[in-house]
């Protein structure tokens, strides 16, 4: 009997963040051989013909032979992706519905990501940030790497505030190279400045995926009792009945998230939706198959 | 049961906030912490729930408390069976009072008045006492009370009412103080103390114009317990303008050939015409000469003058024509005759002659519009008659005989006689004359030259020189002058001395006249008076304190009554006077008044007396036909009865007062104040324990 996904309640039990994330990863590889995609790989191999200027070095004889065309072709090491992890660790993110945190969830999927990535061979760095940035670590490919890369992300969320253009202006200070920056946050934050800052990182080069991770309790405001609501970042406190309130609510939390969809889609970056109830491997599958997406590209603009 | 206040009754609606916060019960006690207010508003909690009502006893009586507060405060009580029975109708003494006065000539005023009267009489139950009176300028008794009570009770109102249908509208102005005062101490004056129960009431039946005396009523104190009802007319609304003779000023010089007249030509505040014609007419009222077009805006007058046609053009009036009221458009005109005065002059000096004082005394009685000054002397010829009525005798030579006894006669019949001595020997003359022996002269000199130095303005005669712009006579110097001294004559005042102390005017009582005494004349040896411009004016002042040159009126009004002088060779006889449409009254021959003015017109008199022409007119201020302001007679203090709206208001205030009493009497609010407090009481035992049981363990261990 092929093991199905794997409950989000039932993961969360598992104390370990890594051990966690190797559970959903194996798991993972094991569901993946049922699934009609075949070869995925985020790794990237290229041939492109050869035009003067270009370092005879690279030249691959081997099809020089076949087709008597000079094509050119890139070192292995070239290729290898280099993936920043972007964590938001602000306090909107310890809210939860179900007997665990979107917080809790962001590390399993980052850290699920993080081994992933290293099983493949690839380099994970990490960035968290609330208001702030909290941690940095470089992308490596060590093992000693990835286990300080997931201690940094069991780091209790503690900020008190959440701005998301800070750290990904830092990604595009820091991060000279080409490659890959998946942000996870609650994106429960203004999002005028966010486009900007978006841009930058595609200009650089970077590939981009946003995971916006919400509680099922945030998407449907599920609350039956009037109450006085209180701000988990600021203490300010509302006083609401959530049943005069749900639809204008839904309304406007939909609005947020098409905008930020609308957003990234205008950007070539890719938006996954991940409510804090779905199982990882879903998010995983979701990101294997939108990068394997032949239309898409990254866009560079101008807009600088 | 009945309410003192229920508007209070509207606090119940308060019943709403206790239900209200029932709904809403507990909604701020429950915090939720969640991850961002970013996409939600305040939304205080609805209630339109279905059964979220809890603790419906609570609620109960909460909402009972609210309800009896407001039935207490509502002040109930139960209405008693109070003997309500209208009292019966009190008998009353009433004075009815007309106005007949000229303003009630307009459109239909009379009739209306007529109407209301009658109508009054209608309700006339037989226990009242009515008097009826017609009143203008005077009051005329029609009904009197004994004549009221005297006929039998049915023919009583019949016999007012044919009283009243035998009078019209006069001429006369209106004197509503005079009316009502005399009516109202007619009603007081009946007896001492009013028998109790009985009301006594003035009912005015007027067109209350604006033109109404009365001045009479300011400070007038009203007896006691006596009404005044105001039925007014509803006059028309119409444009009135008004003539009237505008006073010549008193020193015009009369210039013969170019006569005017001036009018005073007054439109009425609430006119709607403005475009006012005035022009001459004679008796069978054709216009003569062109008419005058005036611009009167409404509320202003015009004073304009208006040429005289020659006499033999026959006009004796002004009419108007460009209003709507005619009762007042015309105006008999006569034109106004100068007052003849004699001033009989005894000397012997030529009056031609600038050295002596006769000349000055000439040239300084000019003809003026109100006066003709004539100096006539005893020799002249055909001057005897008119020397006898002199009203000055001025003397400034020594008296001879005759001219003695002239002076004894006009003495003795209170005339002045101004005495300017040209030696002591003049004052011996004069002296031997009987109360005069007491006065004797010398001469005397001056160093230089004397002034008057001290002058009584106190007396009529320097009276007019009083104000400090006239009263410095210091610019007269004297030359010469008498010692004049009359101590022994009793009364004697020195009304001005020298400045050495001497008297330079003696004012010397004699018989039923006086002489008056100049120390120093004014002929140019004696002093500069003559030359000044003090002596005109003196000389006027001496004239008019004497009783001559009063002024004649320019005409007469309604009412008046005219003073005839006669001829005193007629003194006795009967005097014919003939109004302008032929009707003659003739004059009782010792009576020197005419009184019977009461309609306008021109009047003669026969045989011929001073004056012997006069006109009558209509008082000016009947003219005033707009309506006096409502609250007028109120602000003076007259005791006006309310109309009936206002005693319906009265009812309603007396229902109420009564209703507070019986309130006050049961006080149902106490016990409603009791039973609240002691639900109060039990809410508060049930809301605690309530409580208690509601509470968690760990929220009762806190």
């Amino acid at each position: 009997m092929t093991p199905g996904p794997i409950d989000p309640h039932v993961l969360m039990r598992i104390r370990n963040l890594e051990f966690r994330a190797r559970v959903v990863v194996e798991g993972f590889w094991s569901g993946i051989h049922r699934s009609p995609y075949h070869g995925f790989s985020v790794e990237f191999t290229e041939y492109r013909q050869y035009s003067p200027g270009d370092d005879p070095r690279y030249l691959d004889w081997r099809v020089f032979a076949r087709s008597d065309r000079y094509y050119l072709k890139r070192f292995e090491d070239e290729t290898n992706l280099r993936c920043h992890l972007i964590a938001d660790q602000s306090r909107s993110m310890t809210f939860g519905s179900a007997g665990y945190s979107k917080a809790e969830y962001a590390a399993t999927l980052a850290a699920t990501f993080a081994y992933f990535l290293h099983l493949q061979g690839d380099a994970v760095g990490l960035l968290a940030f609330d208001e702030q940035v909290r941690a940095y670590l470089p992308a490596r490919h060590r093992l000693a790497h990835l286990r300080r890369l997931i201690l940094a992300l069991e780091e209790p969320a503690r900020g008190r505030g959440t701005d998301l253009v800070t750290p990904l202006l830092r990604v595009v200070e820091m991060v000279r190279r080409r490659g890959l920056i998946l942000l996870i946050s609650d994106f429960l934050a203004p999002l005028e400045q966010l486009e900007r800052a978006l841009l930058q990182l595609g200009a650089c080069g970077h590939d981009v995926v946003l995971f916006h991770v919400l509680d099922p309790a945030e998407l449907a405001f599920s609350f039956d009792e009037p109450a006085m609501f209180e701000d988990i970042e600021s203490g300010r406190t509302l006083l609401v009945d959530p049943g005069a309130v749900r639809g204008e609510y839904t309304k406007r939390l939909e609005a947020h998230c098409a905008t930020l969809r609308e957003m990234c889609h205008r950007l070539g970056h890719d938006y996954l939706q991940l409510p804090t109830s779905q199982p990882i491997e879903f998010a995983l599958f979701d990101f294997l198959h939108a990068r394997d997406r032949p239309a898409r590209r990254i866009r560079r603009s101008a807009r600088l | 049961m009945s309410f003192l206040a229920p508007l209070f009754l509207l606090g119940a609606l308060a019943v709403a906030l206790p239900i209200v916060l029932h709904l809403a019960r507990r909604t701020a006690r429950q915090r939720t912490v969640f991850s961002s207010l970013l996409f939600l508003r305040p939304a205080p909690p609805r209630l339109t729930r279905r059964n979220r009502i809890e603790h419906r006893l609570l609620l109960l009586l909460r909402c009972l408390v609210i309800g009896l507060l407001a039935f207490g405060f509502a002040r109930p009580f139960f209405r008693q069976n109070v003997s309500e029975t209208p009292p019966a109708a009190t008998p009353q003494r009433v004075v009815l009072l007309l106005d007949a006065s000229a303003s009630m000539r307009r459109g239909s005023l009379w009739t209306q008045a007529q109407d209301r009267a009658d109508r009054w009489l209608r309700q006339i139950s037989p226990r009242d006492q009515v008097a009826v009176c017609a009143f203008d300028r005077d009051i005329t008794p029609l009904v009197t009370f004994e004549q009221w009570s005297a006929l039998p009770a049915g023919d009583r109102a019949a016999f007012a009412r044919s009283r009243l249908t035998g009078i019209a509208p006069g001429w006369a102005s209106t004197a509503l103080d005079h009316a009502l005062i005399r009516a109202a101490e007619w009603l007081a004056g009946l007896d001492e103390q009013p028998a109790p129960g009985l009301r006594r009431r003035i009912v005015l039946i007027s067109d209350l114009q604006a033109g109404s005396r009365l001045n009479g009523l300011q400070g007038y104190e009203w007896p006691r317990e006596i009404d005044l009802s105001i039925e007014a007319l509803d006059p028309p609304a119409t444009s009135n303008a008004s003539l009237q003779l505008a006073p010549e000023p008193a020193d015009a010089p009369a210039t013969p050939g170019e006569s005017t007249v001036r009018i005073r030509v007054h439109n009425a505040p609430d006119a709607q015409r403005e475009q006012i014609e005035i022009a001459w007419a004679n008796a069978s009222g054709t216009r003569i000469g062109t008419n005058l077009a005036l611009y009167v805006p409404a509320g202003q007058s015009r004073v304009v003058s208006l040429p005289t046609p020659p006499p033999s053009a026959g006009a004796d009036r002004i009419v108007l024509r460009g209003d709507d009221e005619e009762f007042d458009n015309t105006l008999y005109a006569a034109p106004p005759e100068p007052a003849r005065v004699t001033v009989l002059y005894l000397g012997k000096d030529d009056p031609a002659d600038p050295s002596q004082p006769r000349y000055f005394l000439e040239r300084a009685f000019r003809e003026t519009r109100r006066q003709t000054v004539q100096v006539v002397v005893p020799a002249s010829p055909g001057t005897e008659a008119r020397a006898d009525t002199a009203s000055l005798v001025v003397v400034t030579d020594a008296p001879d005989e005759a001219q003695q006894e002239a002076v004894r006669t006009h003495l003795a019949r209170g005339m002045t006689v101004l005495f300017a001595p040209p030696d002591p020997a003049a004052v011996s003359a004069l002296a031997r004359l009987p109360g005069l022996d007491g006065l004797s002269a010398e001469e005397g000199r001056f160093a230089n030259y004397g002034l008057w130095g001290e002058i009584d303005f106190r007396h009529p005669l320097f009276a007019p020189f009083a104000d400090p712009r006239f009263s410095d006579f210091t610019r007269i110097h004297f030359w010469k002058y008498r010692r004049l001294d009359a101590s022994a004559i009793a009364e004697t005042r020195a009304l001005a001395r020298f400045d050495n102390g001497d008297p330079a005017l003696l004012e010397i009582p004699a018989g039923r006249g006086r002489v008056l005494a100049l120390a120093s004349g004014w002929r140019p040896a004696d002093s500069q008076l003559a030359l000044s411009t003090k002596f005109v004016p003196l000389l006027y002042s001496i004239l008019e304190s004497s009783g001559a040159a009063q002024p004649v009126p320019v005409s007469y009004v309604v009412g008046d009554r005219v003073r005839l002088s006669r001829d005193p060779a007629r003194t006795g006889a009967a005097v014919t006077v003939t109004r302008h449409d032929r009707t003659g009254t003739r004059v009782a021959g010792t009576a020197d008044e005419f009184a019977d003015t009461l309609v306008p017109g021109h009047y003669t008199t026969d045989p011929v007396t001073d004056p012997g022409r006069f006109a009558v007119n209509l008082d000016p201020a009947e003219s005033r036909t707009t309506l006096l302001p409502a609250d007028e007679l109120e602000r003076l203090g007259a005791p006006v009865a309310r109309p009936p709206a206002r005693a319906i208001e009265v009812a309603a205030r007396a229902a109420r007062l009564r209703d507070a009493e019986i309130e006050g009497r049961q006080k149902l609010w106490r016990w409603i104040i009791v039973a609240t407090l002691a639900i109060l009481g039990v809410e508060t035992w049930l809301a605690g324990w309530t409580m208690r049981r509601d509470l968690t363990p760990s929220e009762a261990l806190q």
